[in-house]
């Protein structure tokens, strides 16, 4: 084995790593031990790494911050509405694209894309005027829209790469034993894109979850969602209060972790298949 | 094999493009229409012309702005890819318990901005903070980092590269999967060095992944905004804003929906701008058989 690390170069990869371990997990961990310690405690230095754990910071959360579960309400209509949404959408959308090719759809396609880059803030000058028009304002209906719309094209690359993936033999197939285009794709192909689905909806779910800038600019009350009222927390909390501010936290970013670190793999092929290959 | 597409083709195709027709594409190209008008809020509009622009290019904050913009994002992405580019390879060339390490760099890319900016400003706090104290224990000074322009936007880059390292990571992480492993072996039986392949093989061979990556990341980072206006607000003095920061406080502070479009028109031309290399490349790839 020639091949084999010399003991320096073992060094400085177990570095980078260690480095790289520390720097991703650190900040989280902290604000999540954080959340079970006495306030006396949170900022001592250097952090107590070994401490007497205490749920009082969330018995606090439940008696005083009714807001916060409300807006964890919020966050999560707007997260599933803006998944299931976009995941219909993008479902057929990447049908159509993957089974049928002209030069129209191939500008169409490249459309879908363009738009996909400009910034988000551009648009909520005119939506702004035209949401309160409708009555939109201030409604979980309002950023479900907003989501789906931003996550619809990357979403489509991910459903047209797993579409082309299936032979267009089976379509023939089944055409041959005399099934509706509507039903090869509502009940054969629904089931052999599920992989694909589901790498899409994680990143609209994860992004809707945490989104901050189309919250704060577009809901005032009734949809606030769980970011902006810990934007809202974090520049309001005095000295006696950050314990039950990271202990909110920690509930908001649990979920979402979890879910990433568990579905990584979906995560990946979806990164492939909507961009690199794209 | 593929089909010419009909109507129902085109029926699959319209829920996505009457939401990107309605909520994206119309309201970018109504922005333009706002950006030759003056406005209180969006309504009422009266025809002024070019003189938004006029305004926006005669006013020294925009610039401020705009050149905030450009040393952040340059900042951020080339830092990023290059961490990205270290640990990918790290990776493919086998960590240990590379399951839980592989979690483990993904999880800031669940985190919310709003939380990443909290934990960073909790811990770079000269008085109560980790990091600060640390620093300040190491005799490297006391630093009061969101005070500051020029130390607040460098924390903005922080938090930056902190939330989109796993993204710029998986994809570079992606592409080195995608080489193929017969080079390598060819290679190590002619007696190259790994530092010989990874230059002769790796890089080049990554040339359009890295590329894409860094034009996905410049228009990513372009688009900042909730980091610098949760962290200094744009402050002190208006010297930290960047550009979606400027277009926010002329939109919904001072109500100048006027200067607001025209800054939002011009961060139009500039995505496009910068995406239409990779759009370029795409619409060859889709027009084509593969």
């Amino acid at each position: 084995m020639s091949d084999a690390f010399s003991p320096i170069e073992r060094f400085a990869r177990g570095l980078l790593l260690g480095f790289i371990l520390i720097w991703s997990v650190a900040p989280i961990l902290f604000i999540v031990s954080s959340s079970f310690k006495r306030q006396v405690d949170i900022f001592v230095y250097p952090p107590k790494i070994v401490f007497i754990p205490t749920f009082d910071n969330y018995l606090k959360l439940t008696s005083q911050w009714q807001d916060f579960f409300t807006s964890m309400g919020n966050s999560l209509i707007a997260a599933i509405g803006a998944t299931v949404l976009a995941g219909i959408v993008s479902f057929f959308g990447g049908y159509a694209y993957s089974r049928y090719r002209s030069r129209i759809t191939a500008w169409s396609a490249v459309y879908m894309i363009a738009v996909r880059v400009l910034p988000p803030i551009v648009v909520t000058l005119p939506l702004f005027p035209v949401a309160d028009r409708l009555g939109l304002g201030d409604t979980h209906l309002l950023l479900i829209l907003l989501y789906a719309t931003f996550w619809v094209s990357l979403n489509t690359m991910i459903m047209k790469n797993f579409f082309d993936q299936i032979p267009y033999e089976l379509d023939e197939a089944a055409y041959v034993d005399g099934a509706s285009e509507w039903q090869l794709v509502s009940q054969i192909l629904a089931r052999l894109t599920l992989q694909g689905m589901t790498a899409g909806s994680i990143f609209v779910f994860v992004f809707s979850w945490n989104e901050y800038l189309f919250a704060m600019i577009f809901t005032t009350n009734q949809a606030k969602t769980a970011p902006l009222i810990l934007s809202e927390l974090m520049g309001a909390v005095d000295g006696t209060e950050w314990g039950v501010l990271f202990a909110g936290v920690s509930l908001q970013l649990l979920p979402v972790v979890l879910l990433v670190t568990l579905a990584r793999r979906y995560l990946i092929a979806g990164l492939t298949a909507g961009a690199v290959k794209g | 094999m593929h089909s010419r597409p009909c109507l129902t083709t085109w029926l699959y195709l319209s829920p996505l493009h009457l939401l990107l027709l309605a909520m994206l594409t119309v309201p970018s190209l109504y922005v333009f229409w706002l950006s030759l008008n003056g406005s209180s809020y969006g309504t009422g509009l009266t025809w002024v012309g070019l003189e938004n622009y006029r305004a926006v290019f005669d006013d020294p904050y925009f610039w401020r702005a705009a050149l905030n913009t450009f040393l952040v994002v340059n900042g951020v992405v080339y830092v990023e890819l290059l961490f990205g580019l270290a640990l990918a390879a790290l990776f493919v060339s086998g960590v240990p318990f590379r399951g839980v390490m592989f979690a483990c760099i993904l999880m800031p890319y669940a985190i919310s901005e709003v939380v990443a900016v909290l934990v960073w400003k909790m811990m770079m706090d000269p008085n109560i903070g980790a990091i600060a104290r640390t620093i300040e224990e190491l005799g490297l000074g006391r630093v009061n980092w969101s005070a500051s322009p020029s130390t607040g936007l460098v924390l903005v880059g922080v938090i930056n590269i902190w939330t989109h390292l796993p993204f710029t990571f998986l994809m570079i992480y992606a592409g080195l999967l995608a080489i193929d492993g017969s080079l390598y072996e060819a290679a190590r039986i002619d007696g190259a060095s790994r530092w010989q392949r990874f230059l002769r093989i790796t890089l080049p061979l990554l040339i359009p992944t890295l590329l894409i990556t860094l034009i996905f990341r410049l228009i990513f980072a372009f688009r900042m905004f909730s980091e610098v206006w949760l962290l200094t607000k744009g402050g002190p003095a208006r010297l930290s804003e960047v550009l979606a920061v400027y277009l926010y406080q002329h939109g919904f502070r001072y109500g100048d929906f006027g200067m607001a479009a025209a800054t939002g028109w011009l961060m139009v031309l500039g995505s496009l701008l910068l995406a239409s290399v990779f759009l370029f490349a795409m619409q060859r790839g889709m027009k084509g058989g593969e």
